[in-house]
């Protein structure tokens, strides 16, 4: 809290000035996204930068998502919106493809189903000013808040992801760039080879190889992607499943730096983050509320734990309302403060107890798809 | 007193619990019924692409 806190005033402090723009391609990678796609390109056209194009990768798509995106192909004012079309590889194929036909120095990797903030070319392009920024993490934000776990989720995105990501931006070791919005160098890109596909967190895998290779990675709060949640729990334990498993999966590419820090402390410490947000800390919080629960029961002493928990959800309710206050955020997400921490993490976590039980023993797994509505 | 607060702990951990095995369970269960989308082998995929619009190099003019 204390790192995020002081990101966030190191941020305040660097206000966003114009200067000659650096050129930046987003990239869109679609795969059947016909009710989204037209809109969300749209939106793009609209974003306050004077030197950006559009340029979005059908990634085999089986509806109608590359005739709508196709219709909208040509040129808006300094804005160029081209479309390209390859066989179904993956999401990350499709970030390749886009990235080898960038015309620009900078891209923008982003979901087809995000809408960006108007403001973010401006805030997220500064950070290159240093030569030393490979790639820039953005802030990703919950839109469609529509019942308890898609706020539940955005409260996370807030107070948990978010905070995380303030911090290690601070350091200069943001360790996993979100794949609803990283912008980066494209040297870097070519230098690390571009993004994997053995892994199922193409995002945190590409994060790690621009972290590996020397190059500073930071955050910016002002730099928005909207995004739309896992309204059914059973999509929220489906993404995490697959957010858990693509983790370790990126980790274990990597097991020899985890062994000893000869690639620096910093990179060291991310995969040690990594490696603690995705096993030890679910383990630690199922388990150590199993053993209070027996504790209440066996050794008698039930009132001290009951406090223990009023007192854990005090201070889940006061990060929340920091954090909260701190992205200028929606109030009304506060009350769910109260249920966060022993009913939505402690039911995430279980989740991901299970996929790394289930990444150790090499169970197989697919992308799959999440259902999007349209809300965005 | 103590009675009641151990109640309060052991449901409120139980339901949590078993709510979180359910639903990943029915999560496992909705995925063995439908199938998913095969990953390509990792090295085995097509990076060929082919330009939907060539008019001119960027396309036509929208702007009106």
């Amino acid at each position: 809290m204390w790192l995020s806190y002081l990101h966030h005033i190191e941020s305040r402090e660097r206000p966003v000035v114009d200067r000659t723009p650096r050129p930046v391609t987003i990239i869109v990678p679609v795969y059947n996204e016909e009710t989204l796609i037209a809109a969300a390109l749209r939106s793009l056209l609209a974003l306050d930068y004077p030197a950006f194009d559009v340029l979005v990768v059908d990634d085999g798509s089986t509806d109608r998502t590359l005739e709508r995106a196709a219709s909208l192909e040509g040129r808006y004012g300094p804005v160029t919106l081209r479309v390209v079309s390859k066989v179904n590889g993956g999401k990350a194929s499709a970030l390749n493809t886009g990235i080898a036909l960038a015309r620009t120095p900078y891209v923008l990797c982003m979901d087809g189903d995000c809408r960006l903030a108007r403001g973010t070319l401006r805030s997220a392009m500064r950070h290159f000013d240093d030569a030393r920024v490979g790639a820039v993490a953005g802030n990703v934000k919950v839109v469609n808040r529509t019942n308890i776990w898609t706020r539940l989720q955005a409260l996370e995105y807030i107070e948990g992801l978010n905070m995380a990501r303030r911090a290690q931006g601070f350091l200069r070791v943001v360790n996993i760039i979100p794949g609803p919005i990283g912008i980066f160098r494209v040297d870097v890109l070519r230098q690390v080879g571009g993004y994997d596909t053995d892994t199922y967190a193409e995002d945190a895998d590409l994060t790690l190889k621009i972290l590996t290779a020397g190059w500073h990675v930071r955050y910016e709060g002002r730099a928005i992607a909207w995004t739309e949640a896992p309204e059914d729990f059973l999509d929220l334990i489906k993404q995490r499943y697959r957010w858990t498993r693509g983790i370790l999966q990126a980790l274990r590419k990597r097991s020899s730096w985890l062994a000893s820090p000869r690639g620096g402390l910093a990179v060291w410490g991310s995969l040690l983050a990594m490696l603690f947000e995705a096993i030890l800390w679910p383990a630690v919080n199922v388990f150590g509320n199993l053993l209070f629960a027996i504790a209440a029961l066996s050794v008698g002493v039930p009132s001290n734990i009951f406090y223990w928990w009023v007192l854990l959800t005090m201070l889940d309710v006061a990060a929340a309302v920091y954090t909260v206050a701190m992205e200028e955020e929606d109030l009304a997400l506060l009350p769910y403060a109260v249920v966060y921490r022993f009913l939505f993490i402690t039911m995430i976590d279980v989740a991901k107890l299970f996929a790394t039980v289930e990444e150790a023993a090499n169970v197989r797994m697919t992308w799959g798809k999440l259902a999007r509505i349209g809300r965005t | 007193m103590d009675t009641l607060l151990s109640t309060i702990i052991l449901v409120t951990f139980l339901v949590t619990i078993i709510m979180a095995i359910g639903s990943y369970a029915a999560y496992k269960l909705r995925e063995s019924r439908r199938p998913g989308i095969e990953e390509p082998p990792p090295g085995d995929e097509s990076l060929y692409y082919e330009r939907i619009l060539v008019e001119g190099e960027d396309g036509p003019d929208r702007r009106e």
